[in-house]
């Protein structure tokens, strides 16, 4: 790895772990879900900082340079997390849609009290 | 028996009108509930000053989250049947005594109103997909639908519990697809339905085509993942 990259990836894990310190200062990302953007950014930085893992990875995996073996480990770490992030919306999905029905079908059963009750008193 | 007419009703205020005076005058021996899809027409409207029994869910979420409004109320009012029915006025309530009959007598999970059960389906471009759809229906449950596509359905009490509380239960052919698979007993009953009066069609060229590659991939692959909880 070069020194210009292993900069590079520093410098901007060092801006995503500020980004994302910033977003839950705010309250605007949720401790869980900033655990992700703590880790990540961190591994790139142990990564640059110990070039000699990328190195030794590479070797094991017949990957031809340790630049190479870098942008496989982001890409498959970035879709397990979309997967993850997926998996998130579809259960989100079915909470609002379970949500919306259970609105509409209590204020129908209110609506069906109601009348029952103005009923029975007139 | 007790049997609930849902009729799922997305922008349907050219329609929905014609279709609930017509059960409510015609047809007293059923209930009925209008589902209003967050419309964003005069459905609703419609439905508070005519006094109709509906449903008003706030946002909108879909043929397959509305009609599940319903089968949860359904569920909850302890109905025997439940019809999925269209508010378009192309179902016509005439058939669903001798669908809930045969329901009832040989003790079926859902009966599907048909349009091909006796008669042969026509080959137009939009029989194409209903095709398609049977075919796959065929080849990976071994039972002939002939028409996989009719929104026309009937199901039973158990039926109407599963639908209300599962996750991908959609009022759809490879809901179908999936049930039989998993033992249920599905039969049709002759039907005769009418072209959409009022209002705009869901269906194009485009999103016919669509339609049927989703259910295809649905029926021939993904379903075989699904395990059945009941």
């Amino acid at each position: 790895m070069s020194i210009m990259l292993r900069t590079a990836l520093i410098v901007i894990s060092l801006l995503t772990l500020w980004y994302t310190a910033r977003k839950i200062r705010k309250a605007q990302l949720q401790i869980e879900d900033s655990i992700f953007w703590m880790a990540f950014p961190a591994a790139l930085v142990i990564l640059s900082v110990f070039p000699g893992i990328a190195t030794w990875a590479a070797k094991m995996l017949g990957v031809q340079s340790p630049v190479n073996f870098i942008f496989l480990a982001v890409i498959f770490i970035l879709i397990v997390k979309i997967f993850s992030l997926s998996l998130r919306i579809s259960q989100l999905d079915t909470k609002i849609r379970t949500l919306t029905q259970e609105i509409a079908i209590r204020e129908k059963l209110q609506q069906e009290k109601k009348e029952k009750d103005t009923a029975a008193s007139a | 028996m007790k049997v609930l007419i849902v009729i799922p009703a997305y922008n349907e205020q050219e329609n929905i009108e014609r279709v609930v005076d017509d059960l409510i005058q015609n047809y007293p021996q059923y209930d009925y509930l209008v589902v209003n899809d967050g419309s964003k027409d005069r459905t609703a409207a419609i439905c508070r000053e005519k006094g109709y029994h509906f449903l008003d869910l706030p946002v909108n979420l879909g043929l397959a989250g509305a009609f599940q409004a319903g089968m949860r109320y359904a569920d909850r009012m302890d109905y025997d049947m439940a019809i999925q029915f269209d508010g378009d006025g192309q179902h016509d309530p005439q058939y669903i005594e001798a669908m809930a009959a045969k329901m009832e007598e040989e003790a079926l999970d859902v009966v599907i109103g048909s349009r091909f059960r006796d008669k042969k389906k026509p080959l137009s471009l939009r029989m194409m997909g209903n095709q398609m759809i049977q075919l796959a229906i065929q080849i990976t449950t071994g039972v002939t639908i002939k028409d996989p596509t009719s929104g026309m359905r009937m199901f039973n009490r158990s039926m109407i519990r599963e639908f209300a509380h599962n996750l991908n239960y959609g009022p759809e052919p490879d809901t179908i697809a999936y049930l039989l698979r998993n033992g249920a007993s599905v039969q049709e009953v002759q039907v005769e339905m009418k072209e959409r009066i009022a209002g705009e069609s869901y269906f194009n060229l485009k999103r016919a085509v669509e339609y049927m590659v989703r259910m295809c991939t649905s029926i021939v692959l993904i379903q075989w993942f699904r395990k059945r909880r009941v």
